[in-house]
């Protein structure tokens, strides 16, 4: 190992041409002996640096090397983890194979961990293997090398330049104005290029007008996560029941997600313009945070707040869900809701603002008015 | 057999030399020097959790299908049989019940990116905190940061692809966030998302950058970083002939060469032991996404948390005025806060370069604590975002100590701005004590614990002088070079100046003769 070491280094190999870079790897590798005297050389006489014994050295069989380790277990060390390896990948294999994989068989949870196993053996034994025999076994000498200085010399420099200029005037730019004026121009304009395409990625639609729409119509029954029309009665004061309207896929709309929650009509305070809104102690609001819109549906009875598991928002559901604490700052959009003849919910229309976190285009004031389109 | 072997070998490099000239960058390669440290390992750990990325990401590309059309679950995971799912949460769902081996690969994934993202953070702050980022090497700190953010990107993109419940309420999250920009938002959302949320575009976008486009960027940086690395050659630590102008340490072949590849594995060990032992993103436990559905404790991957943090402590600032709604409690803390964070980090070499008028190369690492107050800033830049980091979970938090989450969401508030000054300033006091502890070993030596006696009856402690190896290391000013090279006069310790070529013979010219009595202390120098 080390005489191959030594073979490269005092071979005319090793006396390759001095790199650009300045490396100066190149006449002191030839000697004879490889003993170096670096920094140390303050405080010793010349001395290795080689950190594991030479095979031809006093201990080449049965020595200690500089870990402490014989030679020889560390050499039965580092087969056995490279064993290890092998063991590791027979492991895999018979597990892969092996150990119950469908889901609900017994025992199949133990699939992954018994793959992770037997595949970590395997790495882990390559990987501990190379790094003990590299750090037991390998020689392993402190060199020291020259840096190259990175910057380039100012005669080389002013060459450059020189090139560069020479380059620039052979293209007659400087002369021909023009030139250089109109392949600004049409150069240039290919960064435009590209921008219409950036607009194909989402058909136009009126931002202020689309966000401002949801799901909701006049007369839309409440259905409940089911399906199931929710009816004046179905709900415990105390109660709260995720709504949806009745329209095709109400359940998964983004923006029409809503809350009925009923309190004692003495706790829900409730503005005069929205004294029809609500319907004998039942309240609806929209779930989409105003924040980030998150949903917002975790619901205290007590202190009739709602509240946001992502940012922590809180609202005031007795109170028109006014923002109480956290990063939200306007209530939580409420929808008007009637009775009709048979006892269902409705809706007496959309939500009367945008409901969800706030965008440029949102105007600052909405109305009370619910329109019933 | 071996003869063979060999002949086939030196063939086959002969062939490639005729044709390459291939010999003489080999031969320069190999004799690389590297110099050693265990902080060093920190940009390696990075490296392989890429490179084990890419391996376990083609192998789940496979299966995966980036698709948010719906479908009918009906695969083996019983729970979720016949449950209306995007095509991608079904494709993980196949990837985790039905593919064997595809559980650990997508587990092995997902540690790995938390891995990549922690490794790149901690090689960050080794870089900050020893200076390796000075000139010439603030070029590869630029690339450094923007590796961390595009990982940060890339990491988001990652684990929003499944479309469960949590990451689709991530998505909801970063479309309400590109709501809040100012005049722009609107459009930026809608063309990301191609459309109104949830646009039914968006895993289809995010799919090819994930898998794509940000990887093959992260990949040319990854390179560019390494052969800028290769090329200014390994920032090392003061020590024993070590100087600005050379470098000491292992030449790369062979031994280097086999423990890095050596940790190549161990690395990839570690994160197969995670995927195959410890569950991460049980995405059937979450459920596929449902707008109206969140469940509660809801965290983002850690390396995400800052910025939930951040928005969890904002106050709720909003203005609404001439038609238009403007708001400050999302911009500024997901992406003012980042914006500026990033910014100062990218600058921070030549805001330091500038402040403190240094226009020199640096080869040699500082110590912290000889530079106090970028210690005391990196150490305040931690605090405050350890803090963010608490704060982004605050709910946990909460839970877990039955605190109320308004109280501690008050007290981190305030904290954010009281206790990263406090650290700073701490910080910079500590790196003083430590300098005078330091200028104390040099200028006394160390206490031996031999107690004498003395004729007139008083007990002194011997001290002895610090044995010049270990006192090379702590000379890091030029008062102390001065100190050294003064005590090297008197007593005869010299400090070799100078270090000439690639290996040196032996009885080669040696400034001053060693005395021996620091001979036993060799076995001890590494």
């Amino acid at each position: 190992m080390s005489d191959s070491i030594r073979d490269r280094l005092s071979s005319p190999g090793g006396h390759g041409e001095q790199n650009g870079g300045g490396d100066s790897s190149k006449s002191d590798i030839t000697t004879s002996d490889f003993v170096q005297t670096d920094s140390r050389s303050s405080h010793g006489a010349a001395q290795t640096i080689a950190h594991a014994p030479t095979a031809e050295g006093p201990n080449a069989l049965g020595g200690v090397g500089a870990s402490g380790m014989s030679e020889r277990g560390a050499e039965l060390a580092v087969s056995s983890l490279f064993l290890l390896s092998l063991v590791g990948v027979i492991g895999f294999i018979v597990c892969y194979i092996a150990v119950p994989f469908d889901y609900g068989k017994a025992n199949y949870e133990w699939y992954t961990p018994a793959l992770g196993v037997f595949m970590t053996l395997a790495l882990v034994g390559v990987g501990a293997g190379a790094v003990l025999w590299a750090k037991t076994l390998m020689v392993d000498e402190e060199t020291v090398q020259e840096r190259h200085p990175l910057a380039s010399t100012d005669e080389s420099k002013a060459e450059t330049v020189a090139i560069l200029k020479e380059g620039f005037d052979n293209t007659g730019l400087p002369r021909r104005k023009v030139l250089g004026l109109t392949m600004a121009l049409g150069a240039g304009s290919l960064a435009i290029l590209p921008i219409p395409l950036v607009f194909s990625l989402a058909k136009f639609q009126h931002k202020e007008r689309t966000l401002s729409k949801t799901s909701w119509k006049a007369g839309s029954k409440l259905l409940d996560e089911l399906g199931r029309p929710v009816k004046l009665g179905d709900l415990e004061v105390g109660g709260v029941k995720s709504v949806f309207p009745d329209v095709p896929g109400g359940r998964r709309a983004a923006d029409s997600a809503a809350l009925l929650i009923r309190m004692k009509p003495e706790d829900l305070k409730v503005k005069d313009s929205r004294k029809d809104w609500v319907q004998d102690g039942h309240i609806v609001y929209s779930v989409i945070c105003t924040h980030l819109g998150c949903p917002v549906k975790l619901y205290e009875q007590q202190t009739h707040h709602l509240f946001c598991p992502c940012h922590q928002s809180t609202f005031d559901a007795a109170n028109g869900a006014v923002p109480l604490f956290g990063p939200a700052a306007r209530s939580l959009p409420q929808l008007a809701i009637s009775v009709d003849a048979d006892g269902y919910f409705v809706a007496q229309g959309d939500f009367t603002e945008p409901v969800g976190p706030s965008f440029w285009e949102r105007k600052p004031s909405y109305s009370d008015k619910v329109g019933k389109a | 057999m071996t003869s063979i072997a060999e002949k086939a070998g030196a063939g086959t490099a002969t062939w490639v030399d005729d044709r390459l000239g291939s010999s003489n960058f080999v031969k320069r390669s190999l004799n690389k020097v590297f110099p050693d440290h265990w902080s060093f390992m920190l940009g390696e750990i990075a490296l392989y959790s890429f490179i084990v990325l890419l391996l376990t990401g083609t192998y789940l590309t496979l299966f995966f299908e980036g698709s948010s059309r719906e479908v009918l679950y009906n695969g083996s995971y019983a729970p979720l049989k016949g449950i209306p799912m995007s095509a991608a949460y079904a494709s993980t769902l196949h990837i985790s019940f039905d593919v064997r081996g595809g559980l650990i690969m997508r587990q092995i994934h997902h540690w790995a990116a938390l891995l990549f993202l922690a490794s790149i953070v901690v090689h960050l702050m080794r870089v900050f905190f020893t200076g390796a980022f000075r000139k010439p090497r603030e070029l590869n700190w630029i690339i450094g940061v923007l590796l961390l953010i595009l990982g940060l990107l890339e990491g988001f993109a990652g684990y929003s692809l499944p479309d469960d419940l949590l990451s689709g309420t991530g998505l909801r999250i970063a479309y309400s966030i590109a709501l809040s920009i100012p005049v722009i938002g609107t459009w930026a959302a809608f063309l990301v998302f191609g459309g109104e949320y949830p646009g039914g575009a968006i895993i289809e976008r995010l799919y090819p950058i994930h898998i794509l486009l940000v990887p093959g960027i992260i990949l040319g940086l990854i390179t560019f970083h390494m052969m800028l690395i290769w090329y200014q050659k390994h920032t090392q630590f003061a020590g024993p002939g070590r100087t600005e102008t050379n470098v000491v340490g292992s030449r790369i072949y062979p031994a280097y060469a086999a423990k890095a590849g050596g940790f190549f594995f161990l690395v990839f060990g570690v994160m197969t032991a995670l995927g195959g032992l410890a569950q991460i993103n049980p995405i059937w436990l979450y459920g596929p996404y449902d707008p109206s559905q969140v469940s509660a404790g809801s965290q983002p991957d850690w390396y995400i948390g800052f910025l939930d943090g951040s928005t969890r402590l904002m106050p709720n600032w909003e203005i609404s005025a001439l038609g238009h709604t403007f708001s400050p409690n999302v911009l500024l803390p997901t992406q003012v806060l980042p914006g500026i964070l990033f910014a100062l980090m990218l600058f921070y070499p030549f805001l330091e370069a500038k402040f403190t008028k240094d226009k020199a190369y640096h080869n040699l690492l500082d110590r912290p604590r000889d530079k106090p107050v970028r210690t005391g800033l990196g150490a305040m830049s931690i605090a405050f975002y350890v803090i963010l980091m608490i704060a982004g979970g605050n709910d946990i938090i909460a839970r877990i100590f039955a605190l109320s989450i308004n109280e501690i969401t008050y007290t981190l508030r305030v904290a954010l701005f009281i206790v990263p000054p406090l650290v700073y300033v701490a910080t910079k006091r500590i790196c003083y004590s430590l300098q005078r502890a330091d200028d104390e070993l040099l200028h006394h030596g160390i206490e031996s614990g031999t107690i004498r006696r003395l004729p007139s009856g008083e007990f002194v402690e011997e001290v002895v002088p610090l044995p010049s190896q270990y006192a090379v290391l702590l000379a890091t000013t030029p008062e102390r070079k001065e100190l050294l090279a003064h005590q090297a006069q008197e007593h005869g310790h010299a400090i070799s100046s100078k270090q000439r070529g690639f290996f040196r013979p032996r009885g080669g010219v040696l400034e001053t003769p060693a005395p021996s009595e620091d001979k036993q202390l060799e076995g001890t120098v590494d």
